[in-house]
């Protein structure tokens, strides 16, 4: 019998028990990926998924109020269980810090930080972990890039060119690294005071055209709700009133039905290759 | 739309020098980690800016081993070479204009 000379192992890849990481991510900042995030999560949760967000944004995170926690995370060891916030499971920088106070730290350790949610943290099994993407293409975004085993990104524009350009930077990047687009959502598209005709504030398709160019789906428009701000403000679920359906938490639903689908299909579709592996060298017998 | 992206579907270590992936579009190449530390896009063996080689070509050797060979996310591998270099990430892009070198 032939003696086995090599040995091939998958490594046991971090974040092994999610079924799907998805980057929310823009390239800009200020253009709602956190909002995005947060509803999205909220909306799957509602539709009875099981979810996760990871916010990695270590200067300037803000999940945490939008999304207070019920339970806060725990460390056993190395390893950090994630705070439970309207039984969606959560990791911030923002649980390590007092409020107000800056994280005044260089890239080097901002980048540890983030490799320490990907790897020490217990998700446990997760349909979708939505990862909170900080804005701009650098050091943190490359390496949530090579290490998150990403299954998909979601592109967050507002309507306007000057919102476009950056999330086109976005775009280039996630097809560098070989990550799919699930597809583009477009927030605070137009205000429709009401009884009366939409206003497009920021102008008008811009998230329609940043799919179309990429050839990308575009999942849905989210309106300028002032009941999505006041519910990030106040940490409330969109969603908790059951029997008052807002302009905003209907577009969430609709946009959370959208990705499921697009990136079933997409999923469907793709080719088949390794998630991660490691190839251990050995002494071979010529 | 893109056309999507070839991914590694089999990779596995063919002798001493050598691995050969099987590609997702069905091709299956063999890389001779000589060729490829001569190729490699680190910044200590290639020069960014002016694109020249900063290792002497000629001091490489070829028989150079690897401890591992390792994926980084879904575009790019990494090798860590017994002459030490282990910085360089070759992209799946990469490794497809390598593999007629290779296989030469």
């Amino acid at each position: 019998m032939a003696l086995k000379m090599f040995e091939q192992v998958k490594a046991p890849f971090p974040l092994a028990k999610v079924k799907n990481v998805i980057a929310v991510a823009a390239g800009k900042g200020g253009v709602g990926k956190s909002t995005v995030a947060v509803n999205l999560a909220l909306a799957l949760k509602k539709a009875g998924y099981s979810v996760g967000v990871m916010d990695t944004d270590i200067y300037g995170p803000s999940i945490r109020k939008m999304l207070p926690e019920d339970e806060m995370p725990s460390q056993k060891g190395e390893t950090l269980f994630p705070a439970i916030c309207q039984g969606i499971r959560m990791i911030s920088m923002a649980y390590f810090r007092k409020q107000g106070e800056a994280a005044a730290v260089r890239a080097p350790i901002a980048n540890g930080l983030v490799i320490q949610f990907i790897k020490n943290v217990e998700w446990g099994e997760l349909d979708y972990l939505f990862i909170d993407f900080p804005p701009g293409t650098g050091d943190i975004q490359l390496t949530l890039s090579q290490q998150a085993n990403l299954s998909g990104a979601i592109l967050v524009t507002t309507p306007q060119e000057v919102a476009l350009m950056d999330v086109r930077k976005a775009a280039h990047l996630f097809h560098q690294v070989n990550v799919p687009i699930v597809g583009v959502v477009e927030n605070m598209s137009y205000y429709q005071p009401e009884g009366c005709e939409k206003v497009f504030l920021f102008g008008k398709g811009g998230g329609g055209r940043l799919a179309m160019e990429n050839g990308i789906p575009f999942l849905g428009e989210v309106p300028i709700d002032p009941e999505i701000c006041h519910c990030g403000d106040v940490g409330r679920s969109l969603f908790a009133d059951e029997k008052m359906e807002t302009s905003g938490a209907k577009a969430f639903t609709e946009i959370a039905q959208a990705f499921v689908a697009h990136l079933g299909t997409m999923k469907r579709q793709s080719v088949e290759g390794f998630k991660a592996f490691e190839l251990v060298w050995k002494e071979m017998m010529t | 739309m893109r056309s999507p992206a070839v991914l590694i579907r089999d990779i596995r270590q063919k002798d001493n020098y050598t691995f050969t992936i099987e590609w997702s579009d069905g091709q299956v190449h063999d890389y001779r980690l000589s060729v490829l530390q001569k190729n490699c896009p680190c910044a200590k063996c290639n020069d960014e800016v002016t694109g020249k080689r900063r290792v002497d070509q000629e001091k490489l050797r070829d028989d150079v081993r690897a401890l591992r060979v390792y994926s980084v996310g879904r575009y790019a591998l990494r090798i860590e070479f017994t002459s030490g270099c282990s910085t360089g990430i070759y992209s799946y892009e990469l490794l497809r204009e390598l593999s007629n070198h290779s296989n030469k």
